[in-house]
């Protein structure tokens, strides 16, 4: 199996409603990925299901070859260790300094002695731009330093696979030109798979070798970035296009609007 | 899963995190407990004096404070102060690393949170409530003793005598030790998992605060009286 992650026939439901119907898509190794598609298509809840943090319904996730929801809990927790995750929050932990946060997982999973998990941690914020802010505490940081925080801390144990979730969304064009520069260059430097979900167009498909669009639960659209700009489907069209009405309708679903102005107040 | 986190026994390196909790829950309850243990054992040494004084018993004071301390009010009341000042924070903590992604992040990082977060939490309080319990009866035995003996004029050798001839360690003070560990143990495993199941909202956050408090409540002043009733 060549490719690094790969998900068959994945079917999930969230409460009463189906998020994936029959997802499959392969993520080849030591490359960028993006999952792109609208709000709330379950972008995210596809890097968990990678994560093992959730089980699909049916189908199966697969990861280094090794299928994630039949790992027992201590299983899952050692490929969690060669996973890295940037969550759209950071996830800075609030009681710990920058440095504290990048050590965390070092002084975990290691027994590597004070000095060198000092030096490891100073390489990885030298390698975002944040050790001078080393002894700040994550409520002192900015949003685009709190997200570079919460990178380096996410590549700090070297990972082979590195999810982002949502990296450009609320930064400013600076910090989100670093953010775009980081996550090609760790990808080049280190050789991680990368993994973006994001709905920027522009910034994702401007670093990612592959693209997946994933709407209404199933995936629409597959290929290079040059390939979906190119590509026929209305669905993928009006999502590359940014149209905002098209087969994903503007109004979310509604009786008819003339007949609920003329209605009595209903009880709500 | 969570017995898991409870009855697993805690790592050497996870010791640290245990101490670190046994200052947070415990020790700065401490002012709050000593403070209210004294209050209650004074007024309780008033009270007492003022019933016992008509029949000519007031020697039995000592005894009578120190048995209701021991086994009754020290255990109850100090584990409704522990749910109130440590249990509180404990679900309040969790819930909100909760909403703000950090449980998840600590997960995927490959680090179980309920060993990390979860069990030196449980630990710390089956450790700290029955010191606390303790540390409630002492202070309130000296309250007791500060306003029978040197404000009301009881005779110090009855009031201290009688206490020694008729609490024993295996009667009495044992069982107020059993009821602050297991009052320890429903506190902090109701504070834990009310922070951790909650909603990850603000809202969920603050119902899950005040239902772990209610919970206990309804728990301690339910139970605080039954290993006792052969007693009567």
């Amino acid at each position: 199996m060549t490719d690094h992650i790969v998900l068959e026939n994945v079917v999930f439901t969230r409460g009463v409603r189906r998020i994936f119907y029959d997802v499959s898509l392969r993520i080849p190794r030591g490359k960028v990925t993006a999952i792109m598609g609208p709000s709330g298509t379950g972008k995210t809840t596809l890097l968990r299901l990678v994560g093992g943090q959730i089980v699909p319904d049916s189908g199966r996730v697969w990861v280094d070859e090794q299928e994630i929801p039949k790992l027992s809990r201590e299983a899952l927790f050692d490929v969690r260790k060669s996973m890295g995750m940037l969550f759209q929050s950071g996830a800075l932990f609030s009681d710990y300094s920058v440095f504290d946060n990048v050590a965390f997982p070092l002084r975990i999973h290691t027994d590597l002695p004070d000095q060198m998990i000092r030096d490891l941690v100073l390489l990885k914020l030298q390698s975002v731009g944040l050790r001078g802010a080393a002894d700040l505490f994550p409520s002192e940081l900015s949003g685009g330093m709190h997200r570079r925080g919460a990178l380096a801390r996410a590549i700090a144990l070297d990972p082979k696979i590195i999810m982002y979730d949502e990296p450009f969304t609320g930064l400013d064009p600076v910090a989100m030109g670093v953010i775009v520069l980081l996550i090609q260059t760790l990808n080049q430097v280190y050789g991680m798979t990368s993994i973006i979900v994001s709905h920027d167009i522009a910034e994702t498909a401007s670093i990612a070798d592959m693209v997946y669009l994933i709407s209404d639960g199933k995936v629409v659209g597959a290929g290079s970035p040059d390939h979906l700009y190119k590509e026929d489907s209305p669905r993928v069209q009006q999502f590359i296009k940014g149209l905002p009405d098209g087969p994903v309708p503007f109004h979310y679903p509604a009786a008819d609007f003339e007949d609920e102005l003329l209605e009595e107040i209903p009880n709500r | 899963m969570w017995w898991h986190a409870i009855w697993r026994k805690p790592e050497w390196k996870n010791w640290p995190l245990i101490v670190t909790q046994i200052y947070r829950l415990g020790v700065l309850s401490v002012v709050i407990t000593v403070m209210s243990g004294f209050s209650i054992g004074a007024v309780l040494a008033l009270q007492g004096y003022n019933q016992l004084v008509r029949y000519g018993s007031e020697s039995a004071l000592g005894l009578g404070v120190a048995l209701v301390l021991v086994m009754e009010i020290g255990p109850v009341v100090s584990a409704l102060l522990f749910a109130g000042r440590a249990g509180s924070a404990i679900t309040a903590e969790i819930g909100l690393m909760k909403a703000t992604e950090q449980l998840s992040s600590m997960e995927m990082m490959g680090v179980d949170s309920l060993q990390r977060i979860v069990s030196p939490r449980l630990w710390a309080g089956f450790i700290a409530m029955p010191i606390l319990a303790l540390m409630f009866s002492v202070v309130g035995i000296w309250g007791a003793a500060l306003v029978g003996v040197e404000w009301l004029g009881v005779y110090e050798g009855a009031f201290w005598s009688g206490m020694q001839d008729g609490v024993t360690f295996s009667d009495h003070v044992l069982k107020g030790i059993v009821k602050s560990v297991v009052f320890g143990l429903v506190i902090t495993w109701v504070a834990v998992f009310e922070g951790y199941d909650c909603q990850a909202t603000s809202e969920g956050i603050a119902s899950a605060t005040t239902r772990g408090r209610c919970i206990f409540v309804c728990f301690g002043t339910g139970t605080g009286f039954f290993p006792d009733p052969y007693h009567v």
